[in-house]
């Protein structure tokens, strides 16, 4: 579960409000889908829920630790994706998973199943010893996104997890999604792309001008502008966000 | 049709060249010293501020230093100017600046022309190989003046001060100065860049690099080693006859020191001679083996540059997949989070060329290098300078047993720890910080993994000083065990404030990795409060044996007073690193 009450942070000495009196809840066992144009505020928002950035005010609280005052206890809880896979590059793949799992004490035969299960998934088992320098983009994301699922965690953030992967890799890691959520934990992504969080989110949340403008199932998404109960997301967010 | 940049022949199309270069360097230029983030800094953001009274208050704990490096400058040269030996000291000074350009020069070469990533923009555009490399050239000749002033500024300055030089003497000195990289550069260059072409082909690329780099050291001084033992007129044990005929003919000393490096007596007779032919002359012939070397580099640089540089970053690995029993062999049971981290730093400092040329190897190198200038045979008469150095030191540890401990305990530390490893652990992470920002290892616990691997190369440098100690100077065993004592206990204390300058303000926002160690601000920082410290150190030894205190209680004292100090500053940096890791964004 994350919760954010009231949580604001600027930029530039107040001048750039990037997220204005955000609050929300992401329960578990949910998708949640974030939505906005560029420069919304999306990626501060995510920084925000795993600790990158601290809330000029307001809190922010995962699976009841406050990130704030428990960072230790939050981040057990969860892992983070960045939109950019910027890894250790002289590491070798299994380096870099086995550095994740000892520092989230990752018990030996869980490790060697879940490494196993998802460098299957994400077709990495034959570079894994290789330099992460010798991967393509895709393939960075991939090894980024098998050491957030490493320590199964209770939370996944993810900042635009599907930009960059192969048309399989993207459809694995939408059932990935599901699976994560159907055993009660929660993901939270941002994304660009609305096919995939009106199909596959129980959630969708549009932040623009760092406001929340709306939130809530497609279908309560769909009761905002009441003389087209047709609209598609795409519409509803254009509409939303061009003001 | 007017002739564009680029289009070939003509005048026009020339001056397009060269404005193309000149924007390609002033672009390079920018973007190297960071100007336009550091206007941002200061004036937009208002971040940096607090580092301007910071670097004021260094700078000035160096005056000390210089004032007596400008003290002994003038001592010296009152004793040589009898002699009319008095060029000589010029021809150090430049010597010292054009032979660090020689050593360190490598490693800016390498990094600036093959690992600096804004090759993957500049190679696309349509630039010539050889106006990159100039561009690339440029940068490093600018950077190169800032470290030589250090060591020829003093010199010069003194030397036109002192001896009351006319306009001749400083008119030629800016030129020389001007000219003082060039050549060292261009012939480091000329030398990397063939040395990469044959690099690039291989797989074991990083390697090879490595490799290659410590050879082109080697050869370096292998150079200077040769060109002294030809350049030998009559050692130490020579005959009378030929000492004294060294004495009383002016500039014998300027000759063989000069040997070493050829234009480094050209520079001093072109400084020296002022107006004069002779001062004309050498200027002359600076300039043009400057220009000529620049010349044969741009014209290798057009055949062979981006052959090496083009695909350098790709690797490729054999794809094999592991069996289970591999697998299971390869995934870790489990370390602790501070094992974890101590075993990331460590791979990726020594995995990473430029920080291990500027890291792990420099404390290893450093006392090679030593070891190999002191046992230069530099007169080819039979008796070499080692000789002379040991008889000196064995006549002093008897006579004062605590200097040579004192005195031994400065080099290890140095060695050790005068290196940017600690100053600059936080930076190399780089673009990499939001791993550990958002693993559940607290801050401490990583800031305490970091202390581990900088100070185990801190041990390393003490080891190999050690060593240098022992197997050249022979120092006895118990004046060596003293001094490793209070080196390995400076040593935490100087890694710590490494470690903390480089937290309070780490450069992670850097695309060449020799941003991170070598052109980052705060292993010049570190280095500046490391002198101050040692400094602190020296003058309380001073009073200590200025109360009467014997060899004992003076080392007792600095050792527990250094002991106090370094836990001080360990619990410090682990406090700081629980408030300032949250704070970084």
């Amino acid at each position: 579960m994350i919760e954010l009450t009231h949580v604001m942070k600027s930029y530039n000495r107040g001048k750039v409000k990037a997220v204005d009196d955000l609050t929300l809840t992401v329960k578990p066992g949910e998708i949640f889908g974030f939505l906005g144009p560029n420069g919304a505020g999306k990626t501060t928002t995510i920084k925000l829920i795993v600790g990158l950035l601290r809330p000029d005010a307001g809190t922010i609280v995962v699976e009841g630790h406050d990130v704030a005052k428990e960072p230790l206890k939050a981040k057990q809880v969860t892992t983070y994706v960045p939109d950019f896979p910027a890894v250790y590059e002289r590491l070798t793949g299994l380096e870099y998973l086995n550095f994740i799992g000892d520092v989230y004490g990752v018990p030996k035969a869980d490790r060697l199943a879940r490494i196993d299960k998802w460098l299957e998934t994400f077709e990495l088992a034959s570079a894994v010893t290789n330099p992460i320098q010798s991967y393509s983009h895709g393939m960075k994301q991939k090894i980024v996104l098998t050491a957030a699922l490493l320590p199964a965690p209770r939370v996944m953030v993810l900042d635009e997890p599907l930009v960059g992967l192969d048309p399989r890799a993207a459809h694995q890691l939408k059932e990935m999604f599901r699976e994560h959520c159907d055993a009660g934990k929660t993901l939270f992504f941002s994304t660009h792309i609305m096919e995939v969080a009106e199909k596959l989110c129980d959630r969708i949340g549009i932040i623009h001008r760092g406001r929340l403008v709306a939130c809530g199932t497609m279908e309560e998404l769909k009761t905002i502008d009441k003389t087209d109960a047709g609209q598609s997301l795409e519409e509803i967010f254009l509409e939303l966000t061009d003001k | 049709m007017s002739a564009r940049a680029g289009s070939g022949g003509g005048s026009d199309g020339r001056i397009g060249r060269a404005r193309t270069v000149l924007t390609v360097v002033r672009a390079g230029l920018r973007s190297n010293f960071g100007l336009a983030v550091l206007k941002h800094r200061l004036f937009k953001e208002k971040k940096d501020r607090w580092l301007v009274p910071v670097i004021g208050v260094a700078a000035l704990g160096v005056v000390p230093m210089f004032y007596g490096v400008v003290l002994l400058i003038q001592n010296v040269y009152e004793v040589l100017k009898p002699m009319g030996q008095e060029r000589a000291l010029l021809s150090l000074g430049f010597l010292a600046g054009q032979f660090l350009i020689l050593i360190f020069g490598i490693y800016y070469v390498i990094s600036a022309f093959y690992f600096s990533r804004d090759l993957e923009l500049l190679i696309p555009l349509p630039l010539r190989p050889a106006e990159v490399m100039t561009s690339k050239f440029a940068v490093i000749v600018i950077n190169e003046y800032l470290t030589v002033a250090a060591v020829v500024l003093p010199v010069v300055v003194t030397l036109g001060v002192v001896a009351r030089e006319g306009a001749g003497f400083w008119v030629n000195a800016a030129l020389v100065y001007l000219a003082l990289p060039v050549i060292p550069l261009a012939v480091v260059s000329l030398l990397v860049v063939v040395m990469m072409r044959f690099i690039n082909v291989s797989r074991k690329k990083d390697a090879l690099i490595l490799i290659g780099s410590i050879l082109l050291i080697v050869m370096a001084l292998g150079v200077q080693i040769a060109l002294g033992r030809s350049a030998g007129n009559g050692g130490p044990g020579a005959s009378a006859a030929t000492i004294t005929a060294f004495f009383t003919s002016p500039d014998s000393l300027l000759n063989r020191v000069g040997a070493f490096f050829p234009p480094g007596i050209w520079a001093t007779r072109a400084v020296a001679g002022g107006f004069t032919g002779e001062g004309l002359a050498n200027l002359a012939l600076l300039w043009g083996v400057s220009i000529g070397l620049f010349i044969g580099m741009v014209l290798m640089a057009e055949a062979l540059f981006y052959r090496g540089v083009v695909g350098l970053g790709e690797t490729t690995g054999k794809r094999r997949r592991l069996t289970r029993a591999e697998m299971s062999r390869r995934v870790s049971s489990g370390r602790r989070a501070v094992a974890a981290v101590f075993w990331r730093e460590w791979k990726i400092m020594n995995r990473t060329p430029i920080f291990l040329l500027n890291g792990t190897l420099v404390v290893v190198l450093f006392p090679a290098i030593m070891v190999l200038m002191t046992t230069i045979d530099t007169g080819g008469g039979g008796s070499s300078v080692s000789g002379d150095t040991m008889a000196l030191v064995k006549a002093m540890a008897s006579a004062n047993p605590l200097v040579v401990i004192l005195a031994t305990a400065l080099f290890m530390t140095i060695c050790g720890s005068l290196n940017g490893t600690s100053s600059s652990t936080f930076s190399r992470e780089g673009a990499q910080f939001w791993i550990s920002r958002v693993i559940p290892v607290a801050p401490r616990e990583q800031a305490a993994a970091k202390f581990l691997h900088s100070y185990l190369v801190a041990v390393l440098g003490v080891i190999t000083a050690g060593g240098v100690g022992a197997v050249v100077l022979h120092l006895k065993a118990a004046h060596l065990a003293a001094a490793a004592g209070l080196a390995l206990v400076a040593g935490v204390l100087l890694t710590v404030v490494g470690m903390a300058i480089d937290l309070a303000r780490p450069l992670l926002d850097w695309s060449n990795p020799q941003k991170a160690i070598k052109q980052n601000l705060n292993v010049l920082l570190a280095l500046l409060a490391d002198i101050g410290i040692l400094t602190g150190v020296f003058f309380g030894v001073k009073a200590l044996i200025k109360a009467k205190l014997g060899t004992g209680a003076v080392l007792g004292v600095v050792s527990a007073a250094l002991v106090l100090l370094a836990a001080a500053g360990y619990a410090a940096l682990l406090r700081f690193a629980d408030k300032r890791y949250p704070a970084i964004e």
